[in-house]
């Protein structure tokens, strides 16, 4: 692992985001006027608990959905690298595989906390009291990292079946809706929550739920439990995705 | 002078310290497309050596054969003495490939396109800087190399593409086109600079279609047709065996004869 050569892809796709407008819109205006407006439309609802309203219900499923909107960053990028050539050309340097898909990790993550951190402070803006500890907040914030480290899986196995760019975008939202409306802010009932079990977004929420609303005692089994899964899934969809896209996805002759 | 190389199944000996490409018997099958057929050449170090032909006669593919990107149905290929289906790693430090279309990041400027390619090629900060103002100061580049790639004309995006593929100073290079969409002026630069590369032992493998090109820079050239290597020798030697004025005489004279035979 050559650390310079991974800073420098890092660097790269960061640069990506902050230079062209579409990708910056995607990455800092949606979440806070997706949080704004939930906020405003949810803020004055009650939820029948005291001291908690309908929004602060749903923050928990706004920062998750902030981290599955990786897939559709990663799946748009990755092909528009591969269709100008430019996956081509990084494989015929000596980097590794290895070396570029923990760039891509390292940077998503990176995209994923400004993300989180975009939600909160719009959240808090708005109302949103937080429970829980600082240690607790840590826990959460791990979840997050979890979740957008799958969500770059799920982005590379879109980019892998697409040919290009605009259906890279279709075919995230395949990903994206399932688990944005069983495993975020939606809030579930019996049968949407058998579905809800097959996906990752949905362990996510319910631990941050657990967390930062019901500011459970992190003694707690559940929240472990929550986290193995959520880690286990993850660990599967980045295999998966980075081999499928190994064997697949960097063919364009 | 050797013309015409077919089937030549001399097993490769190991003594190829002086040739920086040995290709035998190189196969290319797409399905039922034979893209490249029985090809058999030899590059020696420092050579400039041009791949004409056609297009779709296999030019490309052959150079992605040499640079590792596609293995070959058959045959061995060897570079810097190295075997390409089992050790590429040695390989990519060797080679410098420019794509024919040009492969760059637009968002970064071209500095910075050249600073991330030293990096993924192992190179530490400090020689990246001092590669990249050499070679952004030979092109006179170095202004335009302040700028994003975004606003480039046609010619500035192929003089960054080839540069970002010298910028670890491969001790092979592999210029596919790259000189398709320049002004005169601009060429006629990129030609001195291929020819400094020249001097500094290089080898240089250059697929082109301007025949005045390959005459003024190649020390040999080869062409292909059909993915099979129809002629190869020095441009002098190829216009007096064919008895025409100039090399792309020669082009003419031998290429597409299929399709006026017909077969």
């Amino acid at each position: 692992m050559n650390v310079l050569r991974i800073l420098a892809l890092v660097k790269m796709e960061l640069k990506k985001i902050i230079r062209e407008p579409a990708y910056l819109f995607l990455m800092i205006l949606f979440p806070a006027a997706l949080t704004l407006v939930f906020g405003l439309a949810f803020g004055t609802l009650d939820t029948g608990i005291p001291g908690v309203n309908q929004f602060d219900m749903m923050t928990p499923g706004l920062f998750a959905y902030a981290c599955i909107f990786i897939i559709m960053i990663v799946a748009q990028s990755f092909t528009d690298d591969r269709e100008q050539g430019l996956l081509k050309r990084i494989s015929l340097t000596p980097t590794t595989s290895s070396e570029f898909m923990s760039s891509h990790i390292i940077s998503n993550t990176i995209l994923s906390i400004v993300q989180v951190v975009i939600v909160t402070v719009c959240s808090v803006l708005i109302g949103f009291r937080p429970e829980g500890s600082i240690f607790g907040f840590l826990i959460a914030f791990m979840f997050m990292i979890i979740l957008s480290i799958c969500s770059v899986g799920f982005g590379l196995i879109c980019s892998t079946i697409a040919k290009s760019s605009g259906t890279a975008t279709a075919l995230s939202f395949i990903f994206i809706l399932p688990q944005m409306f069983f495993g975020t802010f939606i809030p579930l009932t019996e049968t949407t929550r058998v579905i809800a079990y097959f996906l990752p977004s949905y362990y996510a929420t319910e631990s941050l739920s657990m967390i930062l609303i019901e500011g459970i005692s992190l003694t707690d089994l559940s929240i472990w439990i929550n986290l193995g899964i959520l880690s286990i899934l993850s660990i599967l969809i980045i295999l998966l995705g980075i081999l499928i896209f190994k064997r697949y996805g960097n063919k364009n002759f | 002078m050797e013309m015409n190389i077919k089937t030549n199944n001399k097993s490769v000996s190991l003594d190829n310290t002086n040739q920086a490409i040995v290709i035998r018997n190189l196969v290319k099958n797409f399905g039922d497309i034979i893209a490249v057929n029985q090809l058999n050449l030899e590059i020696k170090n420092g050579e400039l050596f041009s791949l004409l032909g056609p297009n779709g006669a296999g030019k490309t593919t052959t150079i992605n054969i040499l640079s590792g990107l596609i293995k070959p149905t058959e045959g061995s290929v060897f570079v810097g003495g190295y075997d390409i289906r089992k050790e590429l790693n040695p390989i990519k430090n060797l080679i410098g490939v420019c794509p024919q279309e040009a492969a760059i990041y637009k968002f970064l400027t071209g500095k910075e396109n050249l600073e991330l390619f030293g990096y993924l090629h192992g190179m530490t900060k400090e020689d990246i800087k001092n590669r990249s103002e050499y070679l952004l100061n030979t092109l006179d580049f170095l202004e335009a190399s302040k700028r994003k790639v975004k606003g480039y004309s046609g010619g500035m995006l192929r003089k960054l593409n080839m540069l970002m593929a010298l910028i670890h100073d491969p001790k092979i290079a592999f210029l596919d086109e790259p000189t398709v969409g320049m002004d005169p002026r601009a060429r006629r630069k990129v030609w001195e600079f291929i020819k400094s590369l020249k001097t500094q032992n290089k080898t240089i493998i250059l697929t082109t279609h301007y025949m005045e090109e390959a005459e003024a820079l190649s020390d040999r050239v080869g062409i292909i047709d059909y993915g099979e290597l129809i002629a190869n020798g020095t441009p002098e030697e190829l216009i007096k065996k064919f008895e025409v004025k100039n090399l792309e005489e020669v082009f003419l004279k031998i290429t597409g004869r299929r399709i006026v035979e017909g077969i």
